[in-house]
C-alpha cells in the first residue's frame, strides 16, 4: 500500500521542506519580487495595526483644519502629516485605514474565488458531459461582458451598494479565470500515468480529485491568486470611484479618489495620495506575484 | 478681445453666420450652454437648459423685467380683472410682427388667434396640435393651469378674455413663464397644409428679438437679430449657442474666446476666474433653497422636539464654509430673501449640541438612535455637493448619539422614493419658476403631502394650509405678504426643514459684454446686452 501512496502523490510530504527552500532560493534571486514582498508586508502591517498607528480617527472631522496641505508644504501642520481632505479628516489616518479595506477586499475576493473556482473547475473536469458544458458556457458568458460593466450591473441588481456587495460583484467577475485554469490543468493531469495508476489501484473519485490531481494543479492557481488580489483591489477601487462600492464615510481608496477629483487643480493631494496608495499596493502585489510565478514554474526556472 | 479676434477663433462657424447675416462687422455673441435642448417649444420642456435654446424666439402676454421677477407688459399692452378676479381681459399690442424662418414668411401681424392657438394647444386634449410632439405639457399641468383656466374667448382681434374657475393670485406670474409663450397660428396652418406639423416644435416661429436660423444637433444653434422686433432691433446681430456639457471645457473655451458667456462654473475654478482680467465674474443670490427634512409620519419625527434637536445638532456655518464657499448663504426660511414677503424677523435655530441632547431626552428618545439620511446622487443648482453635506451631518449627528446611515439612489429613483415617503430624513431643494412666493410655499401644503407629492416632510398643518389657500385667492399684495410672513413663522416653529442654504448663481463672461443682467430665474437673456 505504501507504494500506492507514493504513486498517488509525487510531491511527497517528506520532500516539502526542501522544496520550500528551493522555492525561496529562486524567489530571492528576483530583486523586484523581494522589494514587492517587503513593501507588501509593510502595507499588511499598517493595515493590521491601523488603529494603533494612525494619528487620528479616520472619521473625525477637524472643522478648523479643512483642506490642509501635507505638512512639509507652506500652511501644513505636523499634526496632519499628509494634510486633510475637504471635510478636515486626516489623510494619513484615512489612507492607513483604507489599506485595511483594500486588502480585505483583495483577500476575500481571492479566497472566495479560489474555493468556488477550484470546486467548479474540478467538477467540470471530472464530471464532463453536460455539467462541463454548462459550467464552461456560463464562464464564457461572464468573460464576454467587460468586467467593470458586469460588476456595475451586479451592484445595480443587488441595490444599495456596500462593501460586501462589492466583494460579491468582483468575485463573480473574476471567477472564470480560476475555473478555466483549474479545469484545464486538471484535464491535462488526468491523462497522465500516475492518475491512471491511482484509478487502477481503486482510488475513489473524491480522493482522486482532491488528493491526487488537485495538488498538481495548485502552482498556477497560487500565481493567479496572487495576481488576482491586485485585480480585485483595482476593480473595487473603480467601483468605489463611481460611488458603487463602500459607502461614505468609509475611507476606501477608490471612493476617496472619486470624492476628491474636483480638487485636482486646487488641492491636488486630496485626490493624489489615495491614488498613489492604490498604485503602490498594486505594483507590489504584481511584483510579488511575478516572482512567485518565476519561482514556481519549472520551465521558467531553468531557462 | 475685439470682435475680430473673436471671429477668427470661431473660424468656419462664424464665416457661415456672416454669410447668412450679410453684414461685414456684425456683432456676434456665443453662449456656451451646458446641454442640448430636447426641442424648441418652451411649453414642452421644463429645464432652463432647454428653455434657453428657444427663449429668444418668443414673447409672452406679460413678461418678467430683465434681471428681476417684476411683471411688465409683453404682447398684452394692458389687462384688467373683473368678476371678483375670475375674468381677465387682455388688450393686445398692435402691429407686432412674427419673425421669418427658412420655409415660412409670415403675412399677418400678431393677433388674438395666436393667443388662442398657443393656450388651447395645451388646454384642450382635442386640439389638432395637442398631441404633436407627444402632448406632454408638464409645466402647464404642474401649475394646475388646466383647472384654473375655464375657457379663453376672443372678443376681437386685439382683445382676449380668460375665464378662470376661481380667483388665483399667482396667475399673472404664471403667464410670464416660458410655457405661456405665444406661437404663430398662421405658421401652424401652413405646416398642417404641408403635412409636417411636428416642425412647429423644431423650427420655432415667434415674435421675439431673434429668429431661428439653424440647429446642428448637440453642437451649435444659430439665431439672428430681427430688425422689426417690436422693442427695436437688439444690439447683438448674431446670437449663437455652443453646446458644451463639461464645465472645465466651457472654462477653457471662455478663456480662448470661443464663448462670450458661460454658466455653472465649478466652485473650485472661481478663484482663477476672478484673477483673470479678460473675464467678468457675475453673481446673484439664486431663487432657490436647499433643505434637509424629516418625515413626520415616521417616529420619532412626529415630535417637534426631536426635529428641533436634530436641527440644533448640525453646524450650518461649517457646511456653508466648507461646501458652498462663496457660492451660498445660510438659509433660515423656506424662501430666499430675494422674494417679497421674506420674513427677516425669524431667528434661526442656533448650533447647540448640548441643548439638542436635552431635547432628545425630554422627548423620551433613547440614544443611540438609528436613522437614515438620504442624499441626492447629483449636484443641483441649490446644492453643489449633497454627499459632502450628508457626511458632515452624519459626523455632527454622531456627537448627540444619532447614527445616520447615508442612503442614495439614481436621481430619478431617488425623487420617486423620497416622494413616496420611504425616507426617514432626506435632502432636497427647490428652484423657483416665477418669483411668486406661492411657488415655494405650496411645498409644505397638505395637497403636496400625499404619497408621491413634493411635500416630503408630510407636513400638514391646518393654520398653515388655511393661510396658503387664503393667500392664493387674494389679490391684495400686502395681505398676501402678511400671510406668507406668518407661514414662515409656523414653518420655523414646527421645525419642518433644516434649511441649509440659498446658493449664489455664478455666470462668467468676457469683459467686453455690457448691459447683461443675471436673471434670478436662471434665464439667459441677451436682448438688452451689447459687446464693446
Amino acid at each position: 500500500m505504501a507504494a500506492d501512496i507514493t504513486l498517488a502523490a509525487p510531491i511527497g510530504t517528506a520532500s516539502q521542506p526542501s522544496s520550500f527552500a528551493e522555492f525561496w532560493a529562486s524567489f530571492r534571486e528576483n530583486k523586484g519580487a523581494v522589494a514587492g514582498l517587503v513593501v507588501l508586508s509593510l502595507i499588511v502591517f499598517v493595515a493590521i495595526f491601523a488603529d494603533v498607528l494612525a494619528p487620528h480617527s479616520p472619521l473625525e472631522q477637524f472643522r478648523d483644519a479643512v483642506k490642509l496641505p501635507p505638512a512639509w508644504y507652506e500652511g501644513g501642520n505636523w499634526a496632519f502629516p499628509l494634510g486633510t481632505d475637504a471635510l478636515g479628516r486626516d489623510m494619513l489616518s484615512r489612507i492607513m485605514h483604507g489599506a485595511r479595506y483594500s486588502l480585505f477586499i483583495g483577500l476575500s475576493v481571492m479566497a472566495v474565488s479560489i474555493v468556488c473556482g477550484v470546486a467548479l473547475g474540478l467538477l467540470a473536469a471530472f464530471a464532463g458531459g453536460w455539467i462541463d458544458s454548462a459550467i464552461s458556457r456560463v464562464m464564457d458568458l461572464i468573460v464576454a461582458i467587460p468586467s467593470l460593466v458586469l460588476a456595475i450591473l451586479i451592484i445595480a441588481i443587488l441595490q444599495n451598494p456596500s462593501l460586501e456587495k462589492t466583494i460579491a460583484a468582483v468575485t463573480i467577475v473574476s471567477l472564470p479565470r480560476y475555473v478555466r485554469l483549474v479545469r484545464a490543468s486538471a484535464l491535462s493531469e488526468m491523462g497522465k500515468d500516475y492518475v491512471i495508476a491511482a484509478k487502477v489501484a481503486g482510488v475513489g473519485s473524491l480522493r482522486l480529485m482532491l488528493r491526487t490531481v488537485l495538488p498538481n494543479c495548485l502552482a498556477p492557481v497560487i500565481v493567479q491568486a496572487a495576481l488576482g488580489v491586485s485585480d480585485a483591489i483595482l476593480e473595487a477601487a473603480a467601483l468605489g470611484f463611481l460611488g458603487l462600492g463602500a459607502q461614505p464615510p468609509t475611507p476606501e481608496w477608490g471612493a476617496m479618489v472619486g470624492d476628491g477629483r474636483e480638487f485636482i487643480r486646487s488641492e491636488p493631494w486630496i485626490v493624489t495620495l489615495p491614488g498613489l496608495a492604490i498604485l503602490v499596493t498594486v505594483i507590489s502585489i504584481n511584483l510579488f506575484g511575478d516572482g512567485l510565478r518565476d519561482a514556481l514554474d519549472p520551465k521558467l526556472k531553468r531557462s | 478681445m475685439t470682435t475680430r479676434q473673436l471671429m477668427n477663433s470661431l473660424g468656419v462657424a462664424m464665416a457661415m453666420c456672416l454669410a447668412a447675416g450679410g453684414a461685414a462687422n456684425a456683432k456676434a455673441l456665443v453662449y456656451c450652454l451646458e446641454g442640448s435642448p430636447e426641442n424648441f417649444n418652451p411649453a414642452l420642456t421644463t429645464t432652463n437648459t432647454s428653455l434657453d435654446a428657444s427663449r429668444h424666439v418668443f414673447d409672452q402676454l406679460v413678461e418678467f423685467e430683465r434681471g428681476t421677477t417684476n411683471l411688465i407688459p409683453g404682447l398684452a399692452e394692458s389687462w384688467e380683472f373683473s368678476d371678483g378676479g375670475k375674468t381677465v381681459t387682455f388688450h393686445l399690442r398692435k402691429g407686432v410682427k412674427f419673425g421669418a424662418v427658412k420655409d415660412f414668411t409670415p403675412t399677418r401681424d400678431f393677433n388674438a388667434d395666436d393667443v388662442l392657438f398657443s393656450f388651447n394647444r395645451q388646454l384642450k386634449p382635442d386640439h389638432p396640435y395637442h398631441m404633436v410632439t407627444g402632448g406632454k405639457f408638464d409645466t402647464f399641468n404642474d401649475m394646475d393651469m388646466g383647472k384654473i383656466i375655464q375657457s379663453i374667448e376672443k372678443k376681437d382681434d386685439s382683445t382676449v378674455v380668460f375665464h378662470l374657475s376661481e380667483p388665483n393670485a399667482p396667475f399673472m406670474a404664471n403667464l410670464a413663464m416660458d410655457f405661456a409663450s405665444i406661437g404663430s397660428a398662421e405658421y401652424a396652418d401652413a405646416l398642417t397644409k404641408k403635412g409636417t406639423p411636428e416642425q412647429i416644435d423644431q423650427v420655432p416661429v415667434g415674435t421675439g428679438p431673434y429668429s431661428f436660423v439653424a440647429y446642428q444637433k448637440d453642437t451649435v444653434i444659430r439665431f439672428k437679430a430681427r430688425p422689426d422686433y417690436f422693442r427695436g432691433k437688439p444690439a447683438i446681430d448674431d446670437y449663437i449657442i455652443s453646446i458644451v456639457p463639461d464645465p472645465t471645457v466651457r472654462f477653457a473655451k471662455l478663456k480662448a474666446g470661443e464663448c462670450t458667456l458661460m454658466g455653472f462654473p465649478r466652485p473650485s475654478d472661481l478663484p482663477e476666474m476672478e484673477k483673470d482680467k479678460s473675464l467678468q465674474v457675475m453673481h446673484q443670490p439664486g431663487l432657490n433653497i436647499a433643505y434637509w427634512t424629516f418625515n413626520e409620519q415616521k417616529k420619532p419625527f412626529d415630535d417637534v422636539r426631536v426635529r428641533r434637536a436634530l436641527i440644533m445638532a448640525i453646524d450650518k456655518a461649517a457646511i456653508i464654509r466648507d461646501v458652498y464657499g462663496n457660492t451660498g448663504q445660510a438659509a433660515k426660511n423656506p424662501i430666499p430673501p430675494t422674494i417679497w414677503s421674506y420674513n427677516d424677523t425669524v431667528k434661526d435655530y442656533p448650533y447647540d449640541p448640548e441643548k439638542s441632547k436635552t431635547l432628545l431626552k425630554e422627548a423620551g428618545v433613547t440614544t443611540p438612535l438609528d436613522i437614515d439620511l438620504w442624499y441626492m446622487p447629483v449636484q443641483r443648482p441649490y446644492n453643489p455637493n449633497p454627499k459632502r453635506i450628508g457626511e458632515m451631518m452624519q459626523a455632527d449627528l454622531s456627537k448627540i448619539g444619532v447614527n445616520a446611515k447615508l442612503v442614495t439612489y439614481e436621481w430619478g429613483e431617488y425623487r420617486k422614493r423620497l416622494q413616496q415617503g420611504e425616507a426617514m430624513t432626506g435632502q432636497l431643494g427647490w428652484t423657483g419658476d416665477n418669483g411668486d412666493p406661492d411657488n415655494f410655499f405650496f411645498l409644505l401644503g397638505c395637497n403636496a403631502a400625499r404619497d408621491g407629492g413634493q411635500n416630503i416632510a408630510r407636513f400638514c398643518d391646518k393654520t398653515y394650509e388655511d393661510k396658503l389657500q387664503k393667500a392664493r385667492q387674494s389679490t391684495d399684495k400686502e395681505e398676501r405678504a402678511q400671510l406668507y410672513e406668518d407661514m414662515q413663522t409656523i414653518a420655523h416653529d414646527q421645525a419642518v426643514w433644516f434649511t441649509i442654504a440659498h446658493s449664489v448663481v455664478y455666470e462668467i463672461a468676457k469683459s467686453n459684454l455690457t448691459g447683461y443682467k443675471i436673471s434670478p430665474l436662471g434665464r439667459h437673456e441677451f436682448a438688452g446686452a451689447d459687446l464693446k
